[in-house]
């Protein structure tokens, strides 16, 4: 497909002029072809200004609840147990109408059981204990370190800084005065990464995070050496460290 | 190096993509802030292309649904949360518009005045803000064309449909829309 031929299918699938086969063939062809989607995604951007103009409209105030209770229904995909399959044991336990009551109940107190533990384990894997927003020197919220409780720590990036030619981002930890910074990551631009944590003690509440500007690779000296661009100190949340 | 300080939109984008991970994650706070700040715009974009309230209301709520379910597939690196939030509420209202309930819809577009229609884009142009690129490009197309794209876009309207409403043949409608898409690609790179 020439590259005009590719603008004029992408802008015409962003304005909806597509017929409904030429639609469904774009929307197969979007999945493995990047140039494509590259230039719906410019046509989007570059109409999305009409959308802004349509003036907002107040929505009935039931249809969010109607949403929720939409969400409610099916159990989550990761916590949806395994369908129960009519086993050889099932078929044994069929047969002894005394127990079938009891085998009914104790089986669905099992799946309540391990849809709760599913979703504790869930819940506690995926809320942070600690969260830091960085702030730069503007006190604009640049970035959040989250640190989890199996000591996992990441760093969300809220602003698409760059390190300059020939400089890094380095990321610093610092929970004890003695001991001094710690460096947890390098970067060219700020991103979403895993922060390098192994071997340090688990994090702690005002557990001060920063990143500094230091020459390409790091710092030389292992402390920061560069002007700070953003910092700010972990505060528990309510999941509780 | 790029300035430290996001714009006030790019602080509403990293919110709202902030959001989207939520939801990706089973958090339905995610799924209610998108809402709080997207289902407003929504609705009115949504009566802008259905032009009844009841059907409006319906697309939001399946719009969200399919956000919530869609919300792991975002990735930030290939475009803006909104650009992805609003791609998913046009494509439910085009299927609407292109679906069952269309005969129905079709009655109500011909009730419209065409001059009321002529109106409606020429009001819209207005409204886009004076700085932008669009705007200035928009305005390189001759008037009938510029409300080709415009009744294409704000209203889902079909080749088919809007040759009807220009009053030409179904070909010359097709080239036009081409030939003023192609303008407007060259004006606005």
């Amino acid at each position: 497909m020439s590259a005009d031929e590719r603008d004029r299918l992408a802008s015409e699938y962003v304005l909806g002029l597509l017929e409904p086969e030429e639609m469904r063939r774009c929307e197969e062809r979007l999945a493995r072809d990047a140039g494509l989607a590259v230039q719906v995604e410019l046509w989007r951007a570059r109409l999305a200004e009409l959308d802004a103009t349509a003036a907002p409209v107040t929505p009935d105030p039931a249809l969010w609840p109607r949403i929720d209770a939409a969400l409610a229904a099916p159990v989550p995909k990761a916590a949806r147990p395994a369908p129960v399959r009519p086993s050889r044991l099932a078929a044994w336990w069929e047969s002894l109408s005394l127990w079938r009551g009891y085998a009914l109940a104790a089986s669905a107190a099992l799946l309540l059981l391990a849809i709760g533990t599913v979703q504790l384990a869930r819940q506690a894997a995926q809320a942070p204990v600690l969260v830091a927003v960085l702030l730069s020197d503007q006190n604009q919220p640049a970035a959040v370190v989250n640190a989890f409780r199996d000591g996992r720590t990441e760093l969300l990036a809220l602003s698409a800084l760059k390190a300059p030619e020939g400089k890094s981002l380095q990321v610093w930890t610092l929970w004890d005065r003695e001991r001094g910074p710690v460096s947890v990551g390098l970067l060219e631009a700020m991103r979403n990464v895993e922060l390098s944590v192994e071997g340090l003690p688990r994090p702690a509440a005002a557990q001060l995070y920063e990143v500094t500007l230091e020459p390409a690779g790091g710092s030389p000296t292992g402390r920061p050496t560069g002007p700070i661009l953003m910092k700010g100190n972990a505060s528990p949340t309510e999941v509780g460290i | 190096m790029t300035t430290l300080l996001p714009t006030v939109e790019g602080a509403a984008d990293d919110e709202l993509a902030e959001a989207l991970r939520f939801c990706a994650r089973g958090e339905r706070a995610g799924l209610q802030l998108l809402y709080d700040r997207l289902a407003p715009k929504m609705t009115g974009v949504a009566l802008r292309m259905l032009r009844r309230r009841d059907l409006a209301d319906e697309v939001v709520h399946d719009t969200f649904l399919r956000i919530w379910e869609k919300a792991g597939s975002f990735d930030p690196a290939r475009g803006k949360p909104t650009s992805w939030a609003f791609a998913i509420l046009r494509n439910t209202a085009l299927n609407l518009l292109r679906g069952e309930g269309r005969m129905e819809l079709v009655g109500d577009f011909e009730a419209i005045e065409p001059a009321s229609e002529e109106a409606d884009a020429e009001t819209l142009v207005m409204a886009l803000s004076e700085a932008s690129a669009l705007r200035r490009c928009l305005d390189r197309l001759e008037p009938a064309r510029r409300r080709a794209i415009l009744l294409a876009y704000m209203r889902g309207l079909t080749h088919g449909e809007l040759a009807g409403r220009l009053g030409v043949p179904l070909g010359t409608a097709k080239a036009w829309i081409r030939r003023s898409l192609l303008t407007l690609r060259e004006c606005m790179t």
